[in-house]
């Protein structure tokens, strides 16, 4: 008996100690972080093509940033000034920055960046730029070829790259002056990083994360086995967090809207040969009613999930959208509009005027089951005002083609106001993706050439405002209603209930990344 | 004891299955299987089609027996338009791919030595090709839809009764019947319209008939993978790939119905194409 009771004591004497020791080894605060958020860029991780639009370029450092409000902070720049003829810039900058190879960060690297960029063919439009030069080590004059405010947007987003050691290979083996370097990149599978010790900014508590370019379902699946710590979830599957998981849900200008083409189908063609024009959604009484009679909330419910907002711009809660602009959801209003303007209802419900009827096909990427939703939806609402929405699935070639001549629907969403001047510029019709309907309004115009020419981008909000709704015109449903601007996506995602993410800024189009632009202030939270 | 032995009461003659009449229920079964579908989806008419945003992503009931989706289309009407899709493809399909057969097999025994040596050569190549990568090439080229899936269903489908079709022509070739036919002075064409054609009726349908299964199947696999129909359409492979998005969910009613009801199909066209095959083969004596 007593052999027993001492065996029996010691192993729980052992069971206590394995206990003991291992509870705190499990409470330490975790310093490597698995996140499953898409977003892997195709052409690598040069910011001269185009990487760190969204989100935190991780590997470089930005002249600016912006806190989780959008407030302007200082980051690589310690000053910013414009000349009082808009067209220089002077940038004076910290002293003591370092790339992850040890070198500083001078003026002659800034002064490279912007040159570079200008010419490297990326998607970024530097047409404005006449030329980057360092003054001494650390201030940098940009001159412009015009004024242009939103050029300060690059200060923001173009990270600054060595100019010494940038070369065709940069892509793939990054260096810069950001929080974080590259361990290794497995193209199509994962990215891990680490922290880089030369960094002069504040450091994040995690030392090595890994960012997994997995499938929706795989990277679910890979949280639901505890092996991811933060997951960004697409809307049907975005209502059931995992056990140890919290749902975190980011307001973003992630939207989607229709083009309208602006101009009647008279036989116009693009210099493509594609043909331009569109004689029902030509008729602003039919661009007007579609903005008044659709039903965003029920898009949001039936589309989305719940997961979304209504929109009724192309940037909704930043500082240069005009919440004036908005309309009330008015079906009656809408039918009301339409009887006026001589659209009257045939024998199966489509409204008909003189020989053109209210149909129109409304075209969608076919693999975005997200915008298929939207379109199912806005063709049924559509229908009880007696038009015709044919939803079509087409390839993005396909929607290229046609975009001049049907409605398409659009995701837009960007931090820039410059997004808001590409979609309804009368210059930049046709031009790419922008100004797809060949929206063109002289008032517009001059609104957008006084923001352009503002002293800073604050000054320059009241423009743009302006050319969305300055009492009697603009671009938006009240005025010309150039598109027909319908909801914005709610960005889901599932996070360790240990990690505590901050504030969120609002976030621009592209799910995923953009969670990443405020990662050095992420926190391990469980003890 | 003998007496016992001759008392013992006679047990009946075991009623034998009749299998023709099973093979008759079978294929009766099959047919009336499809002809609910094809019945089905005239009644439904727009039902499934039109969306009911009061009642979505239901789980099934007695108002809605296969459930609802997203935007509350009824699933089973939904199922039912889908399955008369595939049905609409694999008719057009399967006729076509015989038609491309029963050319080629006539071709290839009757036009001399190379013309045989060709179609076997085609029909070589055409069964070494993996079945589905064609599939997509063909789909892509024809730039997707209802029609590119019905033509590359078509093209792909008939290597094998080609071959089937074939060794029986070669069969009936060296019949007493055909030589005499040719001793008269007959040609092949006319050999082949008048002796070979009528033989092969009955392989022809059975070959048709069980093409319908591969047919729907692959149209179903296609869509399903994105090369074929518009999203838009209630087609299976749409219902099935549209509800991978909503397992996670726990949306079960939304993969499980339109999958089962695919595979009832084809064990239709399955119990069909056996019954003819068993019935119209006197070597199977199913009397």
């Amino acid at each position: 008996m007593t052999t027993m009771a001492i065996i029996r004591n010691l192993s729980l004497v052992a069971l206590s100690l394995t206990f003991g020791l291992s509870t705190p080894a499990l409470a330490a605060p975790k310093s490597e972080l698995v996140l499953a958020i898409g977003g892997e860029p195709d052409q690598g991780y040069d910011p001269l093509l185009d990487w760190g639009r969204y989100g935190h370029p991780l590997f470089q450092s930005t002249l600016l940033t912006r806190d989780a409000q959008m407030n302007v902070k200082p980051d690589l720049a310690t000053q910013v000034a414009l000349s009082d003829d808009r067209l220089t810039w002077t940038i004076a900058l910290r002293s003591d920055a370092k790339f992850s190879d040890g070198t500083p960060v001078t003026a002659e690297d800034v002064a490279f960046t912007f040159n570079k960029a200008k010419t490297a063919g990326g998607a970024l439009d530097l047409w404005v730029l006449k030329q980057a030069r360092a003054i001494d080590d650390t201030t940098v004059e940009i001159t412009l070829s015009e004024p242009w405010i939103t050029f300060s947007e690059f200060l923001f987003t173009l990270g600054i790259v060595p100019s010494k050691s940038y070369g065709p290979d940069y892509s793939r083996h990054p260096v810069g002056s950001g929080p974080y370097e590259m361990v290794s990149w497995t193209e199509g599978e994962q990215l891990i990083v680490k922290q880089n010790p030369h960094y002069y900014g504040k450091q994040s508590p995690f030392e090595r994360i890994t960012f997994l370019f997995t499938g929706d379902d795989t990277s679910l699946a890979a949280t639901h086995a505890g092996q991811v710590d933060v997951v960004s979830v697409p809307a049907p599957s975005a209502d059931a967090p995992p056990a140890g998981f919290k749902q975190v849900v980011v307001d973003s200008v992630d939207n989607r809207g229709m083009s309208f083409p602006m101009l009647p189908d008279d036989g116009k063609t693009t210099s493509d040969g594609y043909p331009i024009g569109n004689d029902v959604t030509s008729d602003l009484a039919i661009r007007q009613a579609i903005n008044l009679g659709v039903d965003r909330e029920q898009i949001v419910e039936v589309a989305l999930f719940g997961h979304g907002t209504p929109a009724y711009g192309p940037a909704d809660g930043l500082p240069w959208s005009n919440p004036k602009a908005a309309i009330a959801h008015d079906p009656d209003a809408a039918r009301a509009l339409l009887d006026a303007a001589g659209w009257a209802a045939g024998s199966d419900g489509i409204r008909q005027k003189d020989d053109v009827r209210a149909s129109f096909s409304l075209i969608y990427p076919a693999s975005d089951s997200t915008r298929q939703a939207i379109v199912v939806t806005v063709a049924e609402q559509l229908k009880a005002l007696g038009i015709e929405a044919i939803p079509q699935g087409k390839s993005w070639d396909v929607i290229e083609r046609e975009m001049q001549a049907s409605p398409v629907l659009f995701g837009w969403g960007s931090h820039n106001p410059l997004e808001v001047y590409s979609l309804y510029q009368s210059s930049w019709a046709g031009q790419a993706l922008y100004n797809p309907g060949y929206f063109s309004d002289p008032d517009v115009d001059a609104h957008f050439a006084a923001a352009q020419a503002a002293e800073s981008l604050e000054a320059s909000y009241p423009h743009w405002q302006a050319a969305e709704w300055d009492g009697e015109s603009g671009f938006s449903a009240k005025g010309k209603a150039g598109w027909a601007w319908l909801v914005n996506l709610d960005h889901i995602y599932y996070v360790n209930e240990c990690i505590d993410l901050g504030a969120t800024q609002i976030e621009p189009h592209g799910h995923g990344w953009p969670i990443t632009s405020m990662i050095q202030n992420w926190k391990w939270d469980c003890e | 004891m003998t007496d016992a032995a001759l008392t013992r009461p006679v047990t009946g003659v075991p009623v034998r299955r009749n299998k023709r009449i099973a093979t008759i229920a079978a294929t009766c079964a099959g047919a009336s299987g499809i002809a609910v579908v094809v019945v089905g989806s005239l009644a439904f008419g727009n039902f499934g089609i039109e969306p009911d945003f009061s009642a979505r992503l239901l789980p099934p009931s007695l108002a809605h027996w296969f459930g609802t989706d997203q935007f509350g289309h009824d699933m089973f009407a939904r199922t039912i338009h889908g399955l008369k899709l595939s049905l609409w493809v694999g008719v057009v399909a399967a006729t076509l791919s015989t038609l491309i057969a029963v050319g080629l097999a006539i071709l290839a025994t009757t036009c001399g030595r190379w013309a045989d040596i060709l179609v076997s050569f085609l029909v070589d190549a055409a069964m070494g090709l993996p079945h589905l990568v064609l599939l997509i090439l063909i789909s892509f080229a024809l730039g997707g839809g209802t029609h590119a899936v019905i033509v590359a269903v078509a093209v792909t489908h008939w290597p094998r009764l080609t071959r089937i079709l074939r060794a029986e022509i070669l069969q009936i070739r060296h019949a007493e019947f055909v030589i005499a036919s040719r001793q008269f002075g007959k040609s092949w064409w006319y050999v082949g319209q008048h002796h070979f054609l009528p033989h092969l009726v009955p392989q022809m349908l059975v070959g048709l008939v069980l093409l319908f299964p591969h047919a729907i199947l692959h149209e179903a696999g296609l869509t399903f993978i994105g090369f074929g129909i518009e999203p838009t359409k209630p087609a299976i492979g749409i219902l099935l790939s549209d509800s991978m998005r909503y397992l996670t969910a726990g949306k079960w009613w939304l993969g499980l119905f339109p999958g089962l009801s695919l595979v009832l199909l084809v064990l239709c066209f399955d119990a069909i194409g056996n019954g003819l095959r068993l019935l119209a083969d006197p070597r199977q004596a199913q009397t």
